[in-house]
């Protein structure tokens, strides 16, 4: 029976290629799934592909610094620029505001080139023997990159997004502020789900539902614990039949922690993002390119949909730089010379086929 | 001791007073409570079966086992239960403990079986009519004849999920104070529960038996895989028995599982620590006797001069603190110091070699010249 | 297909699954609980305790009761694992319940509330009457999130308990096995984790699914705790034993492995 298996992987990988010709946002992930770019070409690389289709990426935030915004931002505008339906929920008043911060695509080639610099930087680390290696995984890497030249962009977070991006029908906004129960954005999400419902393979467009500060104090609900789960596990739910994708940041600070890790477990994909000290003399001196850092990513889950191995990481912390002032970029800490493979982990993760791992863990 | 928790059982109440009571009581880090409540069960019934206890039968009220879990379990303890139906009735709280299944016969898709021994109890919120289940049943065991019967209750914790602690303390207290029941014993997990139920079930009971894993870690954390028996089937076994003249009998066993049941071994290595939590905190003693006295006097004390009259040249290794006694505390260092070279040679010690460590077996000494 | 069987061995060594088989006899685990962690993902667990009830005795009849996945992710997955969940369920030796969308009534009438719960046990119980004399004894429930259930219950744990009890009534009456999923970190910060702690209670069997000390690595994912507490079956008794594994998930297999036996 098991030899069975290789074919069922491969045939996953088949149909990799189906979708992705159809629309440009789209791609094929592992085991069957569908995935849909993060916004982040790098974040896009450590989670091998992106964010499948029917998944619940959770970010928790740092009560100090906003960087779930920017992965937010960047999720919303990709979807946008992907004329993918996008529904966006916050506690504000204007949640409709938000979508003129949002990134637009850099245009200009020589802006692409600029973060294939630190890769081959990388490069030169590793030592000649595998050098080769590393060359394949990189064209490979550059060949996707090329077929799918619009899966995922590189956003310059200096320019506003376009109008013509925003003006679409498909932009739905919601306050998540006033209203006294979850009633609301639950029949919102549910009619803009309804539209999604995954009828048969053929799948044209995708819709991005993006959640800001789910639990955040000022939502009139934010004391209904059972109702905010009960609502996020029908989220979950419509998700999983529906070519949707749904981001969601939340603060776990201010949240019970037997309520935080309830929300964790319901998460397909679990981020967070921390504040770095400024000025940390210390921390500068530990880690290398200090003075680019924003912040801190860690990769705590990645989603598993249709299997049952866990996608390990070499690296689950990566630190958030804003290379010009202008792109995110995640880099993986360099804690000390010697960790020379971060380089790699990209590569390999980025490979997106399902037993992609099984290669790399003999030695 | 486990013996003698099972003596009192049998030997049931004094006329007056209430019915001898057991709280069997274990924790998730030493979970046999259930054996030993199996253990104290089929003791019993053994003790009942032969005439030799007060009571002349048993009414168990089952929540967390089917009634036929108990009669399989006497008669894999070689208790006949043939005559089982004029000694034991069970109070199934267990099959259908809030109606639901009545809620499905009622939609017309279950069918509902009947038993001799058992009586269904359908509504466990509902403490009164079973506290007069209860005695109904232990009615029907003793006939109309002037006796009395027992009463086993397998897990006091699955009661106070349904009905409040004020509501069982007093079913447990009617149950106790009843003229028929001889005794009653019941289990209780006490980490479920706050700390002043696990207290009020203690108060209310004659005999506390509580298990405990064999080396508990002293400052109660616990790593999250410790918090489950790691120590295998073992623990220790403790009881506290409320003496009728007032006196308080703490015993310490071991116990260990078998597939057969448990096992209780003696500990007697612990004697002398049992009481020390029962001795009051008494006052110093401070008269003391003529020969008490003499004695004092007559100790010569580590620190005193033991020359006879001669100043002290003890150095002490302190400096002190006003000048003028440092000069003195000097002069007395240099004597002792000459002293020393005179008597002493010079030490030169060769280790071996690198390996070997300091603190070998082998004494560092025995191949020194001095 | 040598190593497939020698890996998933010590597991089945641990819950004593070959011998229960070999006697003939259905699977009495009693109640299994498998706790994990939001590191430690231990579904594959169920995976492979489903796949292993499917295939081994053709007798065995699988009520899974689903959370948090749909029926395709699990389908995909038992696929690799040489397992054709759809076959099965025409052959209705799996009966899928899909509660994702499962939700009691958050009515202000204390009837309304338990009512969701008692119409899935009344399904169950339907069921497994429904199934001929000789399988009845060999059902095996499956739950794949209890925490997810205590949402679609609006966080009313007790009715959630008296659900377990009833299912547990259930493996008195017909000798069937309740295996459920629940995790542990939701509750350990907890001052009295009352649910959890009742529900170890109920297990005769343990699972404790954790993440290496020295976190997640390529080669070992994690560490499995079995502990057959109470779990006692014809003569040969596994009662009280605890075993302590390594594993490893892999798409076909999972491997397991004694703690520094690997090389």
């Amino acid at each position: 029976m098991a030899r069975t298996n290789p074919r069922t992987s491969s045939f996953s990988r088949n149909l990799s290629s189906a979708p992705s010709s159809q629309s440009p946002g789209l791609k094929c992930g592992p085991n069957g799934t569908v995935v849909v770019s993060s916004g982040i070409p790098d974040l896009d690389k450590i989670l091998g592909g992106g964010f499948p289709l029917g998944s619940l990426v959770m970010v928790m935030e740092d009560a100090e610094a906003p960087h779930h915004m920017l992965l937010l931002r960047n999720f919303m505008s990709q979807g946008l620029v992907h004329n993918q339906p996008l529904l966006y929920a916050s506690p504000s008043k204007d949640p409709r505001g938000f979508l003129g911060t949002l990134p637009s695509p850099a245009s200009s080639k020589d802006d692409k080139s600029r973060d294939r610099e630190p890769e081959q930087e990388k490069g030169l680390r590793i030592a000649w023997q595998y050098k080769k290696y590393f060359g394949e995984n990189q064209n490979n890497f550059d060949g996707n990159r090329d077929c799918s030249h619009q899966y995922c962009n590189d956003f310059d977070l200096r320019k506003p997004l376009e109008r013509q991006f925003l003006s679409g029908q498909h932009v739905d906004c919601v306050s998540i502020q006033d209203s006294p129960n979850l009633d609301t954005i639950r029949d919102r999400c549910a009619t803009f789900l309804n539209k999604l419902s995954r009828n048969d393979g053929s799948i044209t467009s995708a819709g991005r539902i993006a959640i800001q500060s789910f639990c955040a104090p000022q939502c009139k609900y934010s004391n209904m614990e059972w109702d905010m789960l009960s609502f996020i596990r029908f989220l979950k739910s419509m998700i999983q039949s529906a070519n949707a994708i749904a981001v969601l940041t939340f603060p776990p600070s201010l949240l019970s922690p037997s309520f935080s890790k309830r929300l964790q477990h319901m998460a397909d994909t679990l981020l967070s993002v921390r504040a770095i000290p400024d000025e940390d003399k210390d921390m500068a001196k530990l880690l290398t390119g200090y003075q680019d850092m924003v912040g801190l990513l860690n990769v705590h889950k990645v989603a598993r949909i249709n299997t049952q191995v866990p996608l390990i990481l070499e690296a689950t912390t990566f630190s958030i730089k804003l290379q010009k002032h202008r792109f995110l970029v995640l880099e993986c800490l360099n804690q000390a010379p010697v960790d020379g493979s971060s380089g790699t982990s990209y590569s390999k993760s980025s490979s997106c086929s399902g037993s992609s791992k099984t290669g790399t863990l003999d030695f | 001791m486990a013996e003698s928790i099972c003596r009192t059982l049998r030997n049931g109440r004094l006329e007056g007073e209430h019915a001898a009571a057991l709280t069997i009581k274990d924790t998730i880090a030493s979970p046999f409570g259930f054996d030993v409540f199996n253990h104290v069960l089929s003791q019993l019934s053994s003790f009942i079966l032969a005439g030799k206890s007060q009571s002349r039968g048993v009414v168990v009220v089952a929540f967390t086992r089917s009634p036929s879990f108990y009669v399989d379990l006497l008669k894999r303890r070689g208790i006949d239960v043939d005559a089982s139906k004029k000694w034991i009735r069970i109070l199934d709280c267990y099959t259908d403990p809030v109606g639901w299944k009545d809620m499905l016969i009622e939609c017309g898709s279950l069918s509902q079986e009947a038993s001799t021994t058992a009586r269904l109890c359908k509504d466990v919120r509902d403490l009164d009519k079973m506290c007069s289940s209860i005695v109904e049943l232990g009615n029907g065991l003793i006939g109309q004849v002037k006796g009395h019967f027992s009463v086993a209750i397998d897990s006091v914790s699955v009661m106070l999920r349904h009905a409040s602690m004020t509501s069982i303390a007093d079913l447990l207290n009617n149950l106790r104070g009843h003229d028929q029941v001889s005794s009653i014993f019941w289990l209780l997990h006490s980490e479920l529960h706050e700390v002043r139920v696990t207290a009020v079930l203690e108060y209310m009971s004659s005999m506390v038996a509580s298990l405990e894993p064999l080396n508990c870690s002293a400052n109660g954390q616990r790593s999250e895989l410790e918090r489950v028996s790691l120590l295998g089937p073992k623990g220790k076994f403790h009881v506290r028995l409320k003496r009728r003249n007032g006196r308080v009998r703490v015993m310490y066993e071991e116990f260990y599982l078998e597939h057969s049941g448990i096992n209780f071994t003696s500990l007697s290595s612990e004697d002398g620590l049992v009481y020390q939590g029962l001795v009051p905190k008494v006052q110093f003693n401070l008269q003391l006797s003529e020969k008490e006295r003499d004695d004092r006097a007559k100790v010569v004390l580590p620190f005193e001069h033991q020359g006879i009259g001669k100043p002290i040249q003890i150095y002490d290794g302190r400096k002190s603190l006003t000048e003028s006694v440092n000069e003195a505390t000097a002069v007395s260092t240099e004597t002792l110091q000459t002293a020393g070279d005179s008597s002493n040679g010079e030490i030169i010690y060769f280790r071996d070699s690198d390996d070997e460590m300091p603190d070998s077996d082998e004494d560092p000494d025995d191949d020194l010249d001095i | 297909m040598e190593q497939k069987g020698s890996s998933w061995d010590v597991v089945e060594q641990a819950l004593g699954l070959g011998q229960m088989e070999e006697e003939g006899l259905p699977w009495a685990l009693g109640v299994v609980l498998i706790e994990d962690r939001v590191e430690t993902d231990a579904s594959f667990l169920l995976h492979q305790l489903l796949k292993r009830s499917l295939s081994s005795n053709p007798s065995n009849t699988i009520i899974f009761l689903a959370f948090s996945h749909p029926f395709s992710h699990y389908d995909r997955i038992l696929r690799k694992l040489g397992c054709n969940l759809v076959v099965h369920r025409e052959n209705n030796r799996l009966v899928f319940l899909d509660m994702r969308l499962l939700q009691c009534p958050d009515g202000d009438e204390g009837k309304t509330r338990e009512s969701g719960l008692v119409a899935l046990y009344g399904k169950i119980r339907k069921t497994i009457h429904a199934l001929p004399d000789d399988k009845k004894n060999f059902v095996i429930i499956m739950i794949d999130d209890v925490s997810l259930m205590e949402v679609a219950a609006n966080g009313s744990l007790d009715h959630i308990l008296d659900f377990l009890h009833y299912c547990h009534t259930l493996t008195a009456e017909f000798k069937c096995s309740l295996v459920m999923l629940n995790h542990e970190d939701i509750y350990s910060n907890m001052e009295r984790p009352t649910f959890i702690l009742d529900m170890e209670y109920l297990a005769d069997v343990l699972i404790k699914a954790e993440p290496l000390v020295t976190g997640l690595a390529t080669d070992v994912h994690g560490q499995l705790m079995v502990l057959t507490n109470k779990i006692c079956h014809g003569q040969g008794s596994s009662r009280n034993k605890k075993h302590n594994f390594h594993f490893r998930v892999k798409e076909n297999r999972v491997e397991y492995f004694y703690p520094g036996s690997r090389t």
